[in-house]
């Protein structure tokens, strides 16, 4: 017997599948093929089943209940929990890269009006230099370092937000590495079940992909860390332990994805090994 | 195929992306279309209004508008959502393209919906590309046209193209004869398409 979204055909007899466009999505959904054993519909089939008249209504029909299922599976992916936090962790990244981008911008601006100043030996950071500048600009200038700054808040916010949500939806990722690179490599893999499919050498990489594409196509030396090096225990490490905290971390992170992912809730005594295998290796808390 | 001047075109309801138009015409892209790139090229199956395409990697549904001016009806494969949005939206306008949402890698998730084609056109972009042409073989009828577009970038970054190319040929001739393989230089880079017939 072969299951057809408008019946059931067997080798005499047609079984006309019966309901509203909703029924007939589900009944659809719910059919199992094996892939060895694909039979093409044909569409006077349907005619003989009394399913449609005509071959303009076979289609017409057929096309609702697609355009129907492919709604809600849109709808289903959407609905997961990682969905809204890969979107909030984009938008930080566009966020760092224009207020960057303005900010350098601003100030080579700002020093043709003012060539005597400089930003070299002078202690403080950019935060200092935007304040410095407002001092002295105004009209169209003063708009856009008022831009930055208002960027810079909408960006802390944002952060903590990240955090927060990263907590809930990565747990155990979250108290290896923190919500925001948690949030960052999640995001970085295209979701939550993605990066508990990765291995973890593909985790340690994350994030470093003109590297390791130049290691595979030109033979550079292969990249030691991706995104985990935003990590403190990873940045931190004593240079020629930094690799092998990498490779560690990154061991433990995919385990840790796979809890998240498919318990979704914290495991501290995988959490207090994990740390004891990390401070071992040179990356201490 | 319908030409005005050097100019490839369809003609259907025009503003699906921003395509230009000519004489009441769409203007149809070899640089942002694979299938067109191989109509330029002088290779390609002619499309005709009786067709019935499956087309497996939809994408945000440009190319697939374009066929479906020419043929009769197109069954469009996406798996993912953002795309399937606008291919949704494309399909919304367009009564004879079949949305389907659902991995190419595995045609059992559609094998109730997508009756027997005249040509299977694929352009995704898959580790195992061959293999997908291969399990959607039953969907050909006796004599159909599979076009296969092969990104040799997404089967392997460090192999010369060139063995990439002769790789998949050696995977898909059990299958399929090969009528014809040809790169689409100058229009797309490292991509090749293969035509062939069940």
């Amino acid at each position: 017997m072969h299951s057809y979204w408008f019946g059931d055909v067997d080798e005499n007899c047609c079984t006309r599948a019966d309901g509203d466009p909703d029924a007939l999505a589900r009944r659809v959904s719910s059919i199992r093929t094996s892939p060895d054993d694909i039979a093409p519909p044909d569409w006077r089939l349907a005619r003989e089943c009394g399913a449609v008249k005509d071959r303009s209504e076979y289609l017409g029909k057929l096309r609702e209940i697609c355009i129907r299922m492919a709604n809600d599976l849109i709808a289903a992916r959407y609905r997961g929990r990682d969905t809204e936090l890969i979107q909030m962790v984009m938008a930080l990244e566009g966020i760092d890269q224009a207020a960057n981008q303005l900010a350098g911008r601003l100030s080579d601006w700002f020093r043709i009006l003012h060539p005597s100043e400089g930003w070299k030996y002078r202690p403080g950071d950019a935060r200092k230099v935007l304040a410095r500048m407002g001092e002295d600009s105004a009209g169209p200038m003063k708009e856009l370092l008022d831009g930055i700054l208002r960027l810079r808040e909408i960006r802390a916010g944002l952060a903590r937000e990240i955090g927060d949500r990263a907590a809930a939806v990565l747990p155990n990722c979250s108290s290896l590495v923190g919500g925001l690179v948690a949030a960052r490599i999640m995001a970085r893999a295209g979701g939550l079940s993605s990066l508990a499919q990765l291995p973890a050498s593909s985790i340690q990489v994350l994030g470093a992909r003109g590297a390791l594409f130049a290691h595979l196509t030109r033979g550079t030396p292969p990249p030691k860390h991706g995104i985990i090096y935003q990590h403190r225990r990873v940045h931190n490490a004593p240079r020629g332990a930094r690799g092998k905290v990498a490779r560690v971390l990154a061991g433990r992170l995919a385990i840790a994805a796979r809890i998240d992912c498919y318990r979704g809730m914290l495991d501290t005594e995988f959490i207090g090994r994990a740390d004891r295998m990390i401070e071992s290796a040179g990356g201490r808390r | 195929m319908i030409w005005i001047g050097d100019a490839l075109v369809s003609s259907g309801e025009a503003g699906v992306y921003g395509e230009r138009v000519i004489s009441g015409h769409r203007v149809w892209d070899p640089c942002r279309s694979k299938l067109a790139a191989l109509y330029y090229l002088g290779k390609g199956v002619e499309l005709t209004p009786s067709m019935r395409v499956l087309y497996l990697g939809a994408a945000h549904g440009t190319t697939v508008s374009h066929v479906s001016d020419y043929v009769e009806v197109v069954y469009a494969v996406e798996m993912a959502p953002r795309p399937m949005q606008d291919l949704l939206e494309v399909a919304g306008r367009r009564r004879n393209i079949i949305p389907i949402m659902a991995d190419a890698a595995h045609p059992e998730e559609y094998a109730s919906l997508v009756e027997e084609v005249d040509l299977i056109f694929q352009d995704v972009a898959s580790p195992v590309q061959a293999g997908i042409a291969i399990r959607n073989r039953a969907f050909l009828s006796p004599g159909g046209h599979l076009i296969l577009v092969v990104k040799t970038r997404s089967i392997d970054t460090a192999a010369r193209p060139e063995d990439v190319e002769s790789r998949i040929g050696a995977e898909i001739r059990p299958r399929y004869t090969i009528l014809d393989s040809t790169w689409l230089i100058p229009y797309h880079r490292d991509h090749v398409a293969f035509i062939c017939k069940r």
